[in-house]
């Protein structure tokens, strides 16, 4: 057997934790509760004073995600206040943040044999903004068209705002529907790329979302940028 | 006509009685869509307000919003524009023309300066100097401009005219645009349809005529009362949807039993109308009641958003975004394997290079 020493950084708390797992439940209810109230399956009732409400039960399952997903923004931000590690978007005010993600790139597009390690992935940060940019499109969207059904209330008037940005309650709707794919698309990629990063290049990726730690051989490139006090919880 | 008359005015030079006075600012108050405490503001503005000047002007349309108009049960529309209107320049329901007759639409907008009403139908088209809609020997943006410097408020009539409507449809060859940006400061309330429903239409007149000011609007410049509902959510068939009971095609069991109109790309639930609540021609029907799905006549680019029959827009021979996302999601994840397979060639490269350079120290 061959023994190997690993360092231990600790890099997400579990406030980022728990709001990343209902980011992820909660995407996958929206997405599929969206596409239902898009293309509805045909009920089989054929009398409708004995039917179930099933169209209405998936709207409000659909809403009922979105406000948990809305509200479970308030863990990632308090998260993000209280703990070093938590980073609410990556340092793009830094010249360095860019040359590290060329660097990544090159080597996700093999023009290189390999990058340097960073607990932050620069490239895959980048990408978890633009996943917040589509996410708020989605939010703006979604809530809007929900509030709209109440157009004189408070938020209904706020939407009414939203209505004329997006240029009609139809494309509002259609941007609404195609963001809802990009997010899918950018799963996709999001997934790949940690499962190879945790079984290819030894980064930890995937379990440092279930520890908070991550374990590696490595001394990554940003390492003195870790929350060294983690480790006074590790026994 | 130099003293202008009230509506009260005019019900005693016709000998009616106060009781059919008042029977009628009722009326008028439910046509408003006020509620009915307000009766007594109504009662006081008929008493005291002149009867409102009013000059309709058509632009760049069909004049199907007047076709709609002339179908106004309550109040009729003969008695809108016999009585409780001052009607002095109107495109198609004068029966003066000629030179006289634009005279004289000069003379209403000297005289009653700030004080009359232009209801506009009809877009506003704007390519080549406008020469493609003239009226009088002009354009008609000039004619726009002119009546609508001097008016009180301006209302536009039907989609044409609030956003453009179908001269606006792509590609929009006579640069058509809703007449807005032609009254310059002057309010305008937008009343979209195509055609707006006629209690409508009538409504939002009387509303300015009795109060003297535009009613509540909302973001886009409609009449709160009128446009403030989604069709889907006033909809009557709105519980087959929620029981998700849908006609799939207009000949199905399902259009015959009278189910949402969904699936068949009906634009309640983009559309804001007052067509499921007031319906057409006295309450009778409306498009989804009568069978057909909402194609959102009331939207500004409802042209723009077809095909009528679908709820997402098809991209040729790819099919919807579902199936553009579907295959695009199935091809991210045959590029991921494909990139995952040549990380692992890359990998062993890289080792074996390592291996290289140690074996070579």
């Amino acid at each position: 057997m061959k023994e190997v020493k690993r360092k231990e950084f600790y890099v997400f708390s579990p406030f980022l934790r728990i709001f990343h797992w209902i980011m992820v439940v909660m995407i996958v209810v929206l997405f599929c509760t969206g596409i239902i109230i898009a293309t509805p399956l045909q009920s089989v009732n054929l009398e409708p004073t004995y039917s179930v409400t099933y169209m209405d039960l998936v709207r409000d399952i659909h809403f009922v995600a979105a406000f948990i997903f809305a509200a479970s923004f308030v863990l990632r931000i308090y998260g993000f206040i209280i703990n070093k590690g938590d980073r609410l978007f990556p340092h793009f005010w830094k010249g360095y943040f860019y040359r590290q993600t060329v660097e990544v790139a090159m080597h996700y597009m093999f023009l290189k044999f390999e990058h340097s390690s960073f607990l932050r992935n620069p490239l895959a940060r980048g990408s978890y903004a633009f996943l917040y940019v589509l996410v708020a499109i989605e939010f703006i969207t979604g809530f809007a068209m929900y509030y709209l059904v109440n157009p004189n209330s408070v938020l209904g008037s706020i939407s009414n705002w939203v209505l004329i940005w997006c240029g009609g309650e139809m494309m509002m709707h259609l941007i609404h529907h195609y963001v809802a794919w990009a997010i899918i698309l950018f799963a996709v990629g999001h997934m790949y790329m940690v499962i190879r990063a945790e079984f290819m290049e030894g980064e930890s990726e995937v379990s440092s979302m279930f520890s908070g730690y991550k374990f590696l051989i490595h001394n990554p490139k940003d390492a003195s940028d870790s929350d060294q006090s983690g480790e006074k919880h590790l026994i | 006509m130099d003293k202008r008359e009230s509506l009260w005015d005019l019900y005693l030079r016709k000998g009616m009685s106060r009781r059919s006075f008042l029977k009628a600012c009722v009326a008028l108050t439910t046509l408003m869509g006020l509620t009915t405490d307000q009766v007594s503001k109504v009662v006081e503005a008929a008493e005291t307000k002149p009867l409102p000047v009013v000059v309709w002007i058509h632009g760049h349309e069909c004049t199907g919003c007047d076709e709609s108009f002339i179908r106004s049960a309550a109040p009729l529309a003969s008695d809108v524009v016999l009585s409780h209107i001052d009607l002095e320049y109107d495109h198609l329901l004068s029966a003066a023309c000629g030179e006289p007759f634009e005279r004289h639409l000069d003379e209403v907008i000297q005289k009653y300066k700030g004080q009359y009403i232009l209801a506009v139908e009809g877009a506003a088209c704007t390519k080549d100097n406008g020469v493609y809609c003239m009226s009088g020997g002009h354009t008609f943006t000039h004619l726009l401009k002119k009546a609508s410097a001097n008016a009180a408020a301006v209302i536009a009539y039907g989609t044409c005219a609030a956003y453009g409507g179908i001269q606006a449809a792509k590609p929009n060859p006579t640069g058509s645009s809703g007449i807005g940006p032609f009254c310059g400061s002057t309010p305008v309330v937008n009343v979209p349809g195509c055609p707006p429903i006629p209690e409508v239409m009538t409504g939002v007149i009387m509303h300015v005529a009795m109060f003297g000011t535009v009613p509540p609007l909302d973001g886009e410049g409609r009449p709160k009362q009128f446009f403030g509902n989604r069709i889907h959510d006033t909809c009557y068939r709105r519980p087959f949807f929620d029981a998700a009971m849908f006609a799939d095609s207009y000949d199905d069991a399902g259009a015959k039993a009278g189910w949402c109109l969904y699936k068949l790309g009906c634009r309640g639930p983009e559309t804001y109308n007052s067509c499921g609540n007031i319906r057409w021609f006295e309450g009778l029907s409306y498009p989804i009641q009568s069978g057909a799905a909402c194609i959102g006549c009331s939207n500004a680019t409802f042209w723009d958003d077809g095909p009528f029959s679908d709820r997402l827009p098809k991209y040729g021979k790819l099919g919807n975004a579902d199936k553009i996302g579907a295959a695009m999601g199935a091809a991210a994840v045959v590029g991921v394997a494909a990139h995952a397979a040549a990380s692992v060639v890359q990998k062993s490269q890289r080792e074996a290079a390592e291996a290289e350079k140690k074996e070579s120290r």
